[in-house]
């Protein structure tokens, strides 16, 4: 026991269970960093240790890089692991604890500030001849008509420094352009610091597929398929699935070669996904982002083709082999994930806050739940409203669209409201059944079923 | 109004507070009173007294914090229950105390010495910053619950404070 490699988990909620479970599977000893709210947490109960970072919003303590780097010197952290979200793509951290000899689980910073900042991530994809979609820099916001019309409309003006869908614009003519792109750079240092946008032409029917990656740091990298993420509300994902569904064998080649060479160019360390934008209305594949750490939806890549990445990121991290295997681009079995969030999903889904009184997850093969949620279990209303990711793995997408379907039936969560009803209308609608939808597809169905029942 | 704040309201009153430019809000609906603070240290109560019973305890986070009931910890020594120790000041960041300003310097204060609420009672260093803690409060120092050089989580009690005497 005394030799075992601490493993600080700097996060909280269903990754910070993820994270020590993998931590025990490799034999590590997880230590808890938590705000007050959660010092009491499922995540605090199941660590060897837990030490208090700092006050119960985020702010004053998950996103805190000095408070974060204290407790893995506190703990004798062998290794820290930010999970995603918070300080999981902040080099800042990354620093800290290599000043103080402390592996970090994820890219080198470099590597975190190459790909954070989406116009070198941008300059990174075409040095790696990753195709990228038509887009500029804006130099001036007052001086944007001659820029839009280089990209045709409609368009996109995004921030540079955003994320998380955060920061974009949808733009159809230049009258709106003019008036928008001075309002979009306020906004953008308001929320991010930094006022940089860009233009990007607007695909208004495309799909969200993204790759796994898994890099040894040197340049080598291996591919776990890829993922749709297509179900999407204001550029949340609700629904996501591995393999997508319908891609051609040439398409999916372009889309894995591309996150290869990305990986190469990069010598990306650890876990990351690549995502792209599919176009159904045209041949079009366009590079969006890398996101240097592990991604909520995990799972279904995990489960499709039987890893553990997590416990991969730590194996990396520790000097070990990740114990990868190398794998096809198609996984033998065909898994979704639907993200049950405390939000309302008949009240514009507001998020809500309160005591789970009962709670019954559904059992059989194929099932995976990933929660930190348990009956008596108050959600607290400071953080993120992820409750629970179930999973579902079958032999093909119909088996597994049916047992999705029948999963969430058999969930029962007492106490608050959640987005289960969302996912049964969702999981039986024929547009999804047959896959292949469209980001925008979500938004308009919902608002529809909504008036349909008024 | 309602009789009874909903656990919304409650959330409504915080993002209220963080927006706005007030340090600490207190708010009565019927029998139930919520305060709320911006500052780690918690705030002072001065009616708290008075109005035994009628106070259901709303765990917002922004209480003062308690004694980390967590696991035994390796550096620091086990807090006593906080119930036992009367009134504690209790360290507002994660980090390592000290209670002298340099190494073999006289310590800030000893027990049994008076303090302001400005007064400096030691420091704690976070990834080589140093932080002066002030007592935040007036009183008798009784007694120091961390000893020199040890990390501390935020909230622990770092001294016991008789503020009556």
């Amino acid at each position: 026991m005394t030799d075992a490699p601490v493993i600080l988990v700097a996060n909280r909620g269903e990754i910070a269970m993820r994270i020590i479970a993998a931590a025990r599977r490799i034999g590590a000893s997880p230590v808890l960093a938590a705000s007050v709210a959660d010092k009491d947490s499922p995540a605090a109960r199941a660590a060897d240790r837990v030490i208090v970072i700092g006050a119960s919003p985020a702010n004053q303590s998950y996103l805190k890089p000095e408070q974060v780097a204290q407790a893995a010197v506190m703990a004798g952290a062998a290794a820290v692991h930010p999970g995603y979200g918070f300080l999981s793509e902040q080099p800042a951290l990354c620093e800290l604890l290599e000043e103080e000899g402390i592996a970090w689980v994820g890219p080198r910073p470099e590597t975190l500030r190459a790909v954070g900042d989406k116009g070198s991530a941008r300059q990174v994809a075409i040095d790696a001849g990753v195709p990228v979609g038509a887009g500029v820099e804006i130099d001036d916001p007052t001086i944007v008509v001659a820029l839009g019309d280089q990209i045709g409309y409609p368009l996109l003006i995004k921030a540079i420094h955003g994320g998380g869908g955060r920061g974009i614009r949808l733009v159809t003519n230049p009258e709106e352009l003019v008036e928008l792109a001075p309002q979009a750079a306020a906004e953008a240092v308001a929320a991010f610091g930094n006022g940089a946008l860009y233009l990007e032409r607007y695909y208004g029917r495309a799909r969200h597929v993204e790759v796994q990656v898994f890099g040894d740091g040197e340049g080598n990298a291996w591919i776990f398929g890829d993922r749709d993420c297509s179900v999407q509300r204001r550029h949340q994902k609700l629904i996501e699935e591995c393999p997508a569904p319908g891609l051609s064998e040439k398409r999916r080649q372009l889309l894995h070669d591309s996150s290869r060479a990305l990986v190469k160019v990069l010598r990306y360390r650890g876990a990351g996904t690549v995502e792209f934008l599919v176009d159904t209305e045209s041949e079009d594949v366009i590079f969006l982002e890398v996101n240097a750490r592990i991604q909520v939806e995990h799972p279904v890549t995990e489960e499709a083709f039987g890893v553990d990445l997590v416990a991969a990121q730590l194996l990396l991290a520790l000097g070990r082999d990740p114990q990868l295997p190398d794998v096809g681009p198609v996984p033998p079995a065909a898994v979704i994930e639907m993200r049950i969030n405390a939000e309302d999903p008949n009240a514009d889904f507001q998020p809500n806050s309160g005591d789970i009184t009962r709670l019954v997850w559904p059992k059989g093969p194929g099932i995976r739940i990933d929660t930190q949620i348990e009956e008596g279990y108050r959600f607290p209303p400071f953080y993120d409203s992820l409750m629970a990711k179930l999973i579902v793995r079958a032999h093909n997408r119909d088996a597994a669209v049916a047992a999705a379907t029948a999963a969430v039936r058999n969930v029962t969560i007492d106490g608050l409201k959640t987005t289960l009803p969302m996912h049964a209308y969702v999981l039986a609608h024929p547009d999804f059944i047959a896959g292949g939808i469209p980001t925008s597809w979500f938004g308009p169905v919902w608002e529809a079923r909504k008036e349909s029942l008024t | 109004m309602a009789e009874q704040p909903s656990w919304q309201d409650v959330l409504d009153l915080i993002a209220q507070l963080n927006e706005s430019d007030y340090e600490s809000a207190s708010v009565q609906v019927g029998d139930v009173s919520i305060r709320l603070s911006k500052s780690d240290a918690g705030f002072d109560m001065p009616e708290a007294a008075g109005r035994v019973g009628a106070q259901p305890r709303i765990e917002t986070g922004f209480d003062t914090p308690m004694a980390s009931a967590t696991q035994p910890t390796t550096g620091a020594a086990a807090a006593a229950p906080a119930a036992a120790l009367g009134d504690t000041i209790d360290a507002p960041m994660i980090g390592v105390f000290y209670r002298r300003p340099s190494p073999g310097a006289a310590p800030f204060v000893e027990p049994g010495q008076r303090v302001e609420a400005d007064t400096t009672i030691g420091i704690i260093e976070i990834m080589k910053l140093m932080n002066p803690i002030v007592a935040g409060k007036a009183g008798v120092i009784t007694d120091f619950l961390v000893t020199d050089a040890d990390p501390v989580e935020f909230g622990q009690p770092l001294a016991t404070i008789n503020t009556s005497a």
